[in-house]
């Protein structure tokens, strides 16, 4: 099975993580990108609203749980064929709830560009910013190493 | 889980309606969002779709730069079912039908 383990410094990742777990909460009742769900049936249309909605907090359950004990350790985490998809998708929901939530501000020019002056920042939007990058990166690691096995999967 | 087929309730009108809506050709339209990057969105459509490469950059093109991209196009059941999965990664996706554009 291909694997690949990445080393994080705890210092600058541990914060986030108070981030990702204060909306993740939201999660099992929100979804993360907005939906239409045009003329279907209301019964159906509630179907698939819960369907979408149980699988966003289950995939959001397993980035979470990416940061186990041997994180806070070792400060290492481990994507592999079985957990890169979900997690991947679990990045997605979160950047796109932390837009929602803390970085609409900042509009969506400057947040598709990144050209952002971290210090012009209040303390909540600049940890939200962070995260944000961090979510990016391990979506794009994932990506250039497992992407293959998740379009395959 | 892809959620059950459309339903239905008794009545001519609503079924000969039910029918057309299947037998018609609907439009898988994802719209753009300034969150998702450009590979994952690739990636969707490969997974999602079988693109190659080349088509799913296309795709993903039209998505960043016009807004919106048709990336298929046929019956209602399928074209939920496709729906369905791209709102499952996250992406902005609706069904139009045909005739409305």
């Amino acid at each position: 099975m291909k694997r690949i383990e990445v080393k994080l410094s705890l210092p600058v990742v541990a914060p986030l993580l108070d981030v990702i777990r204060e909306l993740a909460d939201g999660m099992g009742r929100k979804l993360a990108a907005p939906q239409e769900f045009g003329d279907l049936d209301p019964e159906f249309r509630d179907a698939w609203h819960g369907d979408l909605l149980a699988g966003q907090k289950a995939d959001v359950g397993q980035l979470l749980a990416l940061f186990d004990d041997e994180f806070f350790t070792e400060g290492v985490v481990a994507f592999d064929e079985d957990n890169a998809e979900p997690i991947v998708r679990a990045c997605a929901a979160v950047r796109l709830r932390l837009r929602e939530v803390f970085l609409r501000g900042l509009g969506d020019d400057t947040l598709e560009g990144g050209d952002v002056e971290l210090g012009d920042l209040s303390e909540p939007v600049r940890k939200a910013f962070m995260c944000y990058l961090f979510l990016a990166t391990v979506q794009e690691l994932i990506i250039q190493h497992l992407d293959s096995s998740i379009i395959d999967s | 889980m892809t959620p059950a087929g459309p339903k239905t309730s008794p009545g001519s009108e609503t079924l000969a309606r039910t029918e057309l809506e299947l037998s018609a050709s609907w439009r898988v339209v994802v719209l753009n969002d300034p969150v998702n990057l450009m590979s994952y969105v690739m990636m969707v459509f490969k997974k999602t779709f079988g693109f190659n490469e080349s088509t799913a950059r296309k795709h993903m093109l039209q998505v960043h730069e016009q807004g919106r991209s048709v990336v298929w196009t046929g019956l209602r059941e399928k074209a939920e079912a496709y729906v369905f999965t791209l709102q499952q990664w996250h992406l902005t996706a609706v069904l139009e039908s045909d005739e409305t554009h």
